[in-house]
């Protein structure tokens, strides 16, 4: 890995994200322990281990939606250190850097399918309204579901909400994409709807992070996968080795693990 | 019974005139105190612990003590304070607070069955605190909270009642006038409580097929 | 304000718990039939219920109270203040606790029933040993805080003269002209006695709660 000593190094220019040293614990329970990771500009890094490994708490580490109680994380060059407050503007800045999909989508049960991508837009980015609609009805068709615009997200599909959802994201132009297991909440065959827009997303050299228990993405689609076990790093490389060859016993028994099932 | 008919008929415009005073002072205390209300339950949550504990006051005065008591308060205490109101400005003042407090309980409820997330999506899109409150989790709040909204309004009309006590000619008031002058307090009484049941019932049964309709469009 | 002022509006203090309390008792005991007529398999009797509840909810209290107390009390037989009071209170809250008592054996699980039917335990046992105990629990935290509600309606008592709180504090205040401590003070002693109300409540919430811990 990148930074074995923790010493802060420089920043280099296409780093998108990297995290030194970083922990979390609620109260005593350690649930994220020395996590060091870079994702440089262009990569797709997929995420995969048991539940409860920490993989998703780590993810929402990323955009501090769970700040970390140790170590630092550097997202599209603003840096947040566990020793000091985040102040609002560099939240704001960092999650704006960042798009983030939910399992279960959260999209606006109150807004038009419009609406939900357009807002944010609007408000976040000051977006005039007219551009912020047509930006929308463009991402819209781009994910396949141009006809759903007026729709209320209720009247969608899980598979069709999640798509809107990526549509929301990625239209404050993030430099990132995060996504916490977009997939799990969905039947199979409306998760493979979701799963071919990530994956012409990451063709178009998207750079994502993708914690998720779809093994064949994560070999196939991602450049890189770490394993995850206990709130730790158990292996981290590119996809095909690490998913054909992992070396630590921990890891072979996971992958064996989803393998058989 | 055509003279129970009679006598009704021949009082109905008296008693029309004090149900509009009651309406009146209904909409004035809902249309003041649900805004309030809103503002109370977004105080309660407050970082500032001054502004927690101010708004705190007001809930548990507004609730605990007794509108008749807050009605005379109004229009029997503050003259003292060298503040004169009229019986209907009173009233509209005692049963706004009244109205307020009451509904920065409802609304906080409504506000805390938002989803947990739906604030880490509008986190998570970047909006600040103030947009996320404005654009996504109180009209969602008050959308859970309407059926108990309109619930309170409904007792609110009743509660009108009350500014018999301080004057105001509303509903009751005229009942009690009429009866006097003519000493027929039973079948006087006995139409002001059909006219207000004739508001109360349908309007009871409207908020619950609201509420059934509501529960089955989320559920 | 003077203490004697004070001890006047102290004095209204008995008639306002003797209020509640009566109106409450009455409530409680009218709720049983009514609850029962609600959840009974005949038709009629349900229909019953349902209209009875809601003309007595959908009617303000106070104008039910000068209901009985102008309206019966001036022309067919006396009605005291009190009894008036009482009665006018009592019958809404029948037509309330019947409400929550339905809400609390809706909340039973129907497996109860059941099991309780294939132990073949007898049905006055299965509604004393097994429904009871379950029921007060859903029904005791409802029933205070609708006791703390009671208390402040029964001030409406003072407009057909019975000398509680809410009644000393009008006398004093145009005998004085204080209003404005004298209600507040009257407002502050509701809130006052409303509060260890509210402690038993959730003393007692927790202490079932804990009992039937899961």
């Amino acid at each position: 890995m990148a930074n074995e000593n923790g010493r802060p190094k420089v920043v280099e220019r296409d780093e998108i994200v990297r995290a030194l040293n970083v922990g979390k614990s609620f109260g005593t329970h350690k649930v994220l322990d020395g996590i060091n990771l870079t994702v440089r500009s262009g990569e797709v890094l997929a995420i995969i281990g048991p539940s409860g490994s920490g993989k998703s708490t780590l993810l929402r580490c990323l955009n501090q939606l769970e700040p970390q109680t140790e170590g630092s994380i550097t997202l599209a060059g603003i840096t947040i250190d566990a020793r000091k407050a985040a102040t609002k503007k560099q939240l704001t800045d960092l999650r704006r850097s960042a798009g983030m999909v939910f399992q279960s989508f959260n999209l606006f049960p109150h807004l038009s399918v419009l609406q939900n991508i357009s807002l944010p837009q609007q408000r976040v980015l000051g977006r005039p309204k007219a551009e912020a609609d047509i930006r929308s009805r463009a991402l819209l068709e781009r994910v396949g579901l141009a006809s759903k615009a007026d729709h209320y997200p209720v009247r969608c599909s899980g598979g069709q909400q999640q798509r809107i959802a990526i549509a929301r994201a990625l239209a404050l132009d993030p430099k990132i994409m995060l996504f916490d297991e977009p997939t799990s909440a969905l039947d199979p065959e409306l998760g493979l709807e979701v799963l071919a827009v990530m994956k012409e997303l990451a063709d178009g050299g998207m750079t994502m992070v993708v914690v998720t228990h779809e093994m064949h993405f994560a070999e196939t689609v991602s450049n890189r996968v770490m394993i995850m076990a206990d709130g730790r790093v158990l292996e981290e490389g590119p996809s095909q080795s690490i998913m054909r060859d992992p070396q630590t016993e921990r890891a072979q028994r996971f992958l064996q693990a989803v393998k058989n099932r | 019974m055509s003279d129970l008919f009679t006598f009704w008929l021949e009082n109905l415009p008296t008693m029309i005139d004090g149900l509009i005073v009651s309406l009146e002072v209904t909409g004035v205390a809902l249309a003041v105190g649900i805004p309030l209300g809103l503002l109370l339950a977004l105080g309660v949550q407050s970082r500032t612990l001054a502004v927690r504990w101010a708004t705190m006051a007001v809930v548990e005065i507004g609730r605990g003590a007794p509108a008749l008591i807050m009605l005379q308060f109004f229009y029997f205490g503050l003259p003292q304070a060298g503040v004169s109101l009229t019986s209907f400005s009173a009233a509209a003042f005692a049963l706004a607070w009244t109205t307020s407090a009451y509904t920065s309980e409802i609304i906080r409820a409504g506000l805390e069955a938002v989803p947990y997330g739906q604030k880490e999506a509008a986190a998570a899109v970047g909006f600040t605190h103030t947009d996320a409150l404005r654009y996504i989790i109180v009209p969602q709040g008050l959308r859970v909270a309407a059926p108990a909204l309109l619930g309170f309004s409904i007792l609110m009309l009743q509660a009108t009642s009350l500014c018999f006590a301080i004057a105001l000619p509303e509903l009751l008031s005229q009942a009690y006038m009429i009866g006097t002058n003519t000493f027929q307090y039973l079948p006087i009484l006995i139409l002001a409580g059909i006219l207000y049941a004739l508001i109360c019932i349908p309007a009871t049964i409207a908020v619950s097929l609201l509420e059934r309709s509501l529960s089955r469009h989320t559920a | 304000m003077s203490a004697e002022s004070l001890l006047v509006i102290l004095s209204g203090i008995p008639w306002t718990l003797a209020i509640t309390a009566g109106a409450f008792t009455m409530g409680a005991i009218l709720g049983i039939p009514l609850c029962a007529m609600r959840v009974s398999r005949s038709w009629l009797l349900r229909s019953m219920a349902i209209v009875i509840v809601l003309i007595l909810r959908s009617v303000p209290p106070i104008v039910w109270l000068f209901l009985l107390y102008f309206g019966i009390g001036s022309g067919f037989f006396q009605v005291g203040p009190m009894q008036a009071s009482i009665v006018a209170l009592g019958l809404i809250t029948g037509a309330n606790l019947s409400e929550i008592y339905r809400g609390a054996l809706k909340s039973i699980h129907p497996g109860q029933w059941e099991a309780s039917h294939a132990l073949n335990m007898p049905r006055w046992s299965v509604f004393i040993d097994i429904m009871v105990p379950q029921l007060v629990r859903v029904i005791l935290p409802s029933a205070t805080s609708y006791i703390i509600g009671l208390l402040k309606d029964s001030a409406i008592a003072s407009t057909v003269g019975v000398t509680e709180i809410a009644f000393q504090a009008n006398f004093i205040s145009r005998r004085h002209f204080q209003g404005l401590e004298v209600f507040a003070v009257a407002g502050l002693f509701y809130i006052l006695i409303s509060l260890p109300v509210a402690a038993v409540a959730r003393y007692s919430d927790g202490v079932l709660r804990a009992k039937v811990a899961r």
